[in-house]
C-alpha cells in the first residue's frame, strides 16, 4: 500500500512513551541496506510486505506500549502485491522498488552484479563457458526440469535483540545479536552520518545465527528511538516478528542438461530464480553465488549459468546457512539421479566420472586447488552403502578422519541396539508392504565470500596469558575455542591461557562477516599470523637473556627453552622480567587478512572464491506408502575440511547443517497467501526435533589441506549443508523405483499425489 | 497479586500482575536470566523451569498460578559449587552449541532421569522431543542422557 497518513499524535500523548515514525527521520537518509539501499528505518511512502513497520513505540511496559499502539492512525491505499516471484518478473507486474541506490562502502565482490531499475528484478547474475546450444546438438539425452524450494525460517532459538543509547557526547552504542558487528557499524555509520569512531557495537553471545542475523537488522530502528527517546531502548523480537524479519529465499530453478550416452557431462543450461522479498538485503549476493555454483562440482565444457534475485511483497530474504547454493544444489543433484536412472548408469560412478579434480578450471576461469571431492562422494557412498568396492580407494593426499573417539564408539553402540529394535519392526511391517527403503547420494561445490577481509589483534600479558581481539562472533560454532586453539598452537601456550574477546567495534578490529564459514580460515589465518608477531619478540627478548641464537629456541607450554637444554629456560613472565625489569606490559601483534578476487562485471569471471567448499551426503529413507511419511533413518556427511581444528566442534557443525537441511527437506515450509504469512509460529512452522533425528548419523572428514589457511584449514560450518535435500530426495525416489518430486518440501501429500499419478500411468 | 513461592529452594514473596507469566517474573523480577524465551508459545522448551519437580514452559505459566509452589531453574542446578550430574554429561558429551536451548534441555532431561532411570531411546527421544535445539546437537544430547542412564 501506499502510505498515505501515518499519525502518532494521540499516541505521543500517553506519558512514558516515546514514538517513531516517519516524521521523526527528517533530515536525514533513512535507507540502508548492504548492497542496495532499499529499506528504511521505518515505512516512508509504501508498506511493501506484512511486517514492514510503520510506527515503533518505546514504553517501560509492554502494555503502555500496546495501547500507544493503538492509538497510532494509519491510512492506507491499497495497491496490488505480487507474491509470486514468477508472476513479479512478468513485465506489467506492479513495481515493488522504484528506484535503487547503493551503499557508499559497495562490496567488491558485488561489482559483478547486474542492477535492473523499473523491475521487479533486482539484480541479475551470468557467467558461461563453451556453446551451451551446440553442446546440447551433440548430446545423446537432454534433461529439462523444474525444482522449487520454498521460503523457510533460520529457526535460530534465541530471537533477534538489540540494546542501544547515545552517549551525551553523541556516541551511538548499540548490544545486538549480530553477526558481523563491523559492516553493521559501517552501515549505521552512513545512516546517522557519524564517523566509525562514533559507532560502538558490542556482541555477546548469539544464540543461533545461521545468517539471520548478518546486516542491519533491529540496529537502525533501535537507533533512531534511541536517540528520540534519549533513553536505552531495548527491543527483543517475539517469534512472530522474527519470520517478519529474515528468511531463506525460495528458488524457481530450471534446469537443463545434455549428456552422451555413457555419461559424460557435455552441457548444463541453469536459470535459477532467488525470491528476495520485499528488500534486498544481502539476497543479489546469494544469488551471485547460487549461480556460479549452479553447474554443480562437475567438468561441463559447455555451461550457461544465469541467476536472478527478485523482489516480491514478502518478508526479505537474506543470507542463510549455504547462501543459495543448497537451492541448486537440490536442483543438480536430483537431475543428477535422475539422468544415472535412464542411461542405467550407476549414480555414484556416473557423479565420480565427472565430478571437478585438482587443478581444473571452474566455469569462473579460476584452477580449483585444494579438492577433496572425489574422496568425500567415495566416502559417503561407502558409509550409506552405496559403494562400489572402488569407492574405497582414496587419493594419497587426502587423510579421512571418522567422527571420532571413544564418545561416538559409545553412541554407535546404543544406535546399533536401538537398530535392532527398528529392523525388527521393519520386519513386521514388511508383512504389510507399505513401508519401502532407498538410498540416496548427492554432492556439492560452494564459494566463500571473496575477497574478504578479517584483522585480528593479539595481546601478550605480563603473566603470560594471551588476548585475541577479533570481531568474530560466537554463534555457538567454538569459534572462541577454535580460534584459542590457532593462536596456543602457534605460541607454544596452553589453549586455556588464551582468552578470545567478545566483539566490541571500540577495541576489536575489523571482521567482514561470521558467515560464509569464513572465521577459521581468514580470521584464523590473521590471528596466527599476529601471534607469529608475538612470538618473534618473545624469541628476540629469550635469545638474548638466554644468551643463545632465536633458532635454537622452542616455546612450549608457555615456557622457552633451549631445544636440547631444557634447563636453560625462561617462563613467558621471565621473558617480561627480562624486557621489563619487573610483570609489566604488553607485547602486541596485529594482522589484517584481506584474500584476494572478485568477478568481471562483463563475463561474471575472475576469482570467485579463496577456497571452495566440497562435500557430500548420503541418506537412508524409509517412505510409508500409504501415508506418504518421510523417515530418515541414516544419514552420512562427507566434508573436505582441509584440517580439522576441531574435530568435535567440526562434527557437531556438520549435524547441525545435516539437521536444518532435512528439515528443509521434509517438512519446513513458510505458507503465504498472497503475501499474508499463514504460518508464522512455531505451532505450525515445524523443525526438527529429537525424535525426528536420524538414528544414526556419520561426520566423516577429508582433509586436503589449503595453503592460505592456518594448519591448512578451510571452513566448515555450512559445507554439509547443500547436499542433504538431494540425497534425501534421492534415497526417496530411489525407494519409490524412480518416482521423483521435484518440490520441497517432501511433504506426505506430495509423496502419496506422486504415487497415485504414477499408478495412473 | 502478593504471591509466596520456592524458588531454586529459596521461599520468596512477591507483588506479580495478573497477567504476567512466570518467565517475566523469574528473568525481569528475580534476575534470573538462564530462563529464555524462544517460541512464547510453549512448542519450543526453552523457557523450561520444573513446577513442582515437573517441566513446564514458563512462557505458559502464570505467575500467580507458582503460589505455594516450587521452582527449580537452571541456576538451581548442582550444589557447593559442583555441577549436576546431568550439566556434567552435557558437558562431558559437548551437547551443546550456542547454549540457547540447553537450561531447558538439561532441566527436562533431569525431570525424565527422576522420572525414569532407566529410559530407552525411545523414551528419551519422546521425552525431548519438546526441547528444540536448531544449532543440531541432538545426537550429543542423547549421548549425554544414556550416559545416566541406569
Amino acid at each position: 500500500a501506499r502510505l498515505v497518513r501515518v499519525d502518532a499524535s494521540k499516541a505521543a500523548r500517553l506519558p512514558g512513551v516515546v514514538v517513531l515514525t516517519r516524521d521523526d527521520l527528517q533530515g536525514m537518509d533513512p535507507y540502508y541496506g548492504p548492497v542496495v539501499r532499499d529499506q528504511p528505518i521505518v515505512a516512508l511512502d509504501k508498506v511493501r510486505y506484512v511486517g514492514d513497520v510503520v510506527a515503533v513505540v518505546a514504553a517501560e511496559e509492554r502494555d503502555l506500549a500496546e495501547e500507544a499502539l493503538d492509538l497510532v492512525e494509519v491510512e492506507y491505499e491499497p495497491l496490488t502485491p505480487v507474491a509470486d516471484v514468477l508472476e513479479a518478473m512478468q513485465p506489467g507486474a506492479p513495481i515493488i522498488h522504484e528506484t535503487r541506490r547503493t551503499p557508499d562502502v559497495v562490496f567488491v565482490d558485488m561489482r559483478s552484479v547486474h542492477f535492473q531499475a523499473d523491475s521487479n528484478v533486482c539484480s541479475t547474475y551470468h557467467v558461461e563457458q563453451g556453446d551451451v546450444e551446440a553442446g546440447f546438438a551433440e548430446a545423446d539425452e537432454l534433461f529439462e526440469d523444474t525444482y522449487t524450494a520454498p521460503t523457510i525460517q533460520h529457526g535460530h532459538m534465541e530471537p533477534h535483540a538489540s540494546t542501544a543509547y547515545w552517549e551525551a557526547c553523541g556516541k551511538l552504542v548499540i548490544y545486538t545479536s549480530c553477526q558481523n558487528p563491523s559492516v553493521v557499524r559501517t552501515q549505521l555509520a552512513e545512516l546517522f552520518q557519524l564517523p566509525e569512531t562514533q559507532v560502538r557495537l558490542i556482541v555477546p553471545y548469539v544464540g543461533g545465527g545461521y545468517g539471520a542475523k548478518t546486516y542491519p537488522k533491529l540496529e537502525p530502528l533501535v537507533a533512531a528511538l534511541a536517540r528520540k527517546a534519549r533513553r536505552p531502548v531495548q527491543w527483543v523480537l517475539t517469534r512472530e516478528e522474527v519470520f517478519q524479519t529474515a528468511v531463506r529465499h525460495a528458488s524457481v530453478v530450471r534446469i537443463k542438461t545434455g549428456v552422451r550416452r555413457d555419461g559424460t557431462l557435455l552441457a548444463r543450461k541453469v536459470e535459477a530464480i532467488y525470491d528476495t522479498g520485499a528488500y534486498a538485503d544481502i539476497g543479489p549476493r546469494t544469488a551471485k553465488n547460487g549461480g556460479y555454483a549452479s553447474g554443480g562440482p562437475y567438468r561441463i565444457p559447455h555451461q550457461h549459468l544465469t541467476s536472478l534475485c527478485v523482489y516480491t511483497n514478502k518478508p526479505p530474504s537474506g543470507a542463510f546457512r549455504g547462501f543459495g547454493v543448497p537451492q541448486v544444489c537440490w536442483a543438480y543433484e536430483s537431475q543428477m539421479d535422475d539422468i544415472a536412472r535412464r542411461l542405467g548408469l550407476d549414480p555414484v560412478e556416473l557423479r565420480l566420472k565427472n565430478l571437478v579434480r585438482e587443478g581444473d578450471i571452474f566455469v569462473t576461469g579460476e584452477p580449483l586447488i585444494s579438492v577433496g571431492l572425489a574422496d568425500c562422494v567415495k566416502q559417503a557412498a561407502a558409509a550409506i552403502g552405496l559403494a562400489s568396492p572402488e569407492c574405497r580407494v582414496l587419493s594419497p593426499e587426502s587423510e579421512v578422519r571418522t567422527q571420532h573417539s571413544a564418545l561416538r564408539t559409545q553412541h554407535s553402540g546404543l544406535s546399533t541396539e536401538h537398530t535392532a529394535l527398528r529392523t525388527q519392526d521393519s520386519a513386521l511391517s514388511t508383512q504389510h508392504s507399505a513401508l519401502v527403503r532407498g538410498k540416496g547420494l548427492a554432492c556439492m561445490i560452494k564459494s566463500t565470500m571473496t575477497p574478504s577481509n578479517s584483522a585480528a589483534s593479539i595481546r601478550l600479558n605480563a603473566d603470560g596469558s594471551v588476548q585475541l581481539l577479533t570481531s568474530s562472533v560466537e554463534i555457538g560454532q567454538g569459534r572462541s575455542t577454535g580460534l584459542a586453539q590457532i593462536v596456543a598452537e602457534t605460541l607454544g601456550v596452553a589453549v586455556e591461557r588464551v582468552s578470545v574477546a567478545l566483539p566490541d567495534t571500540e577495541v576489536t578490529p575489523y571482521d567482514q562477516s561470521t558467515s560464509s564459514s569464513r572465521t577459521i580460515f581468514s580470521m584464523g589465518h590473521a590471528a596466527q599470523q599476529a601471534t607469529l608477531q608475538v612470538r618473534e619478540q618473545v624469541l628476540r627478548v629469550a635469545a638474548q637473556a638466554l644468551e643463545a641464537s632465536e633458532q635454537d629456541l622452542e616455546i612450549q607450554d608457555g615456557v622457552v627453552r633451549v631445544k636440547g637444554a631444557p634447563e636453560r629456560r625462561l617462563t613467558l613472565a621471565q621473558v617480561f622480567q627480562a624486557r621489563f625489569g619487573t610483570a609489566v606490559g604488553s607485547f602486541f601483534g596485529n594482522d589484517d587478512f584481506q584474500t584476494t578476487g572478485g568477478l568481471d562485471p562483463e563475463t561474471g569471471k575472475g576469482k570467485a572464491s579463496a577456497f571452495w567448499f566440497l562435500s557430500a551426503a548420503g541418506a537412508d529413507v524409509e517412505v510409508d506408502t500409504e501415508t506418504g511419511k518421510v523417515r530418515v533413518v541414516r544419514t552420512v556427511t562427507c566434508v573436505d575440511a582441509g584440517k580439522a581444528i576441531n574435530p568435535r566442534q567440526c562434527g557437531l557443525q556438520n549435524e547441525g547443517s545435516m539437521l536444518t537441511a532435512m528439515g528443509s527437506a521434509l517438512f519446513e515450509e513458510m505458507v503465504f497467501d498472497n503475501g499474508q504469512p499463514i504460518n508464522s509460529t512455531f505451532l505450525d512452522y515445524m523443525m526438527p526435533s529429537l525424535e525426528d533425528c536420524p538414528e544414526s548419523f556419520q561426520s566423516l572428514l577429508v582433509e586436503t589441506p589449503h595453503p592460505e589457511g592456518p594448519f591448512g584449514a578451510k571452513g566448515i560450518g555450512e559445507a554439509a549443508l547443500g547436499p542433504v535435500a538431494p540425497a534425501i530426495g534421492n534415497a526417496v525416489a530411489n525407494a519409490l523405483g524412480g518416482i521423483r518430486i521435484k518440490d520441497l518440501p517432501l511433504r506426505p501429500d506430495r509423496v502419496v499425489a506422486a504415487l497415485e499419478k504414477e499408478q495412473e500411468k | 497479586m502478593n504471591i509466596t513461592a520456592t524458588i531454586n529452594q529459596r521461599e520468596r514473596e512477591a507483588s506479580v500482575k495478573p497477567n504476567q507469566t512466570l518467565l517475566e517474573y523469574l528473568r525481569d523480577d528475580l534476575h534470573l536470566k538462564g530462563t529464555v524465551e524462544g517460541c512464547g508459545v510453549g512448542v519450543c522448551g526453552s523457557c523450561t523451569v520444573l513446577l513442582d519437580g515437573r517441566p513446564v514452559s514458563s512462557c505458559l505459566t502464570l505467575a500467580t498460578n507458582v503460589d505455594g509452589r516450587q521452582v527449580v531453574t537452571i541456576e538451581g542446578l548442582g550444589e557447593d559449587g559442583k555441577l549436576d550430574p546431568v550439566q556434567q554429561a552435557f558437558l562431558d558429551y559437548q551437547a551443546f552449541q550456542c547454549g540457547f536451548c540447553t537450561p531447558g534441555m538439561i532441566l527436562a532431561a533431569k525431570s525424565l532421569l527422576t522420572e525414569n532411570p532407566a529410559p530407552t531411546e525411545a523414551e528419551i527421544r519422546d521425552y525431548l522431543s519438546g526441547n528444540i535445539c536448531r544449532c543440531g546437537t541432538y545426537v550429543e544430547v542423547l549421548a549425554a542422557v544414556k550416559s545416566l542412564a541406569k
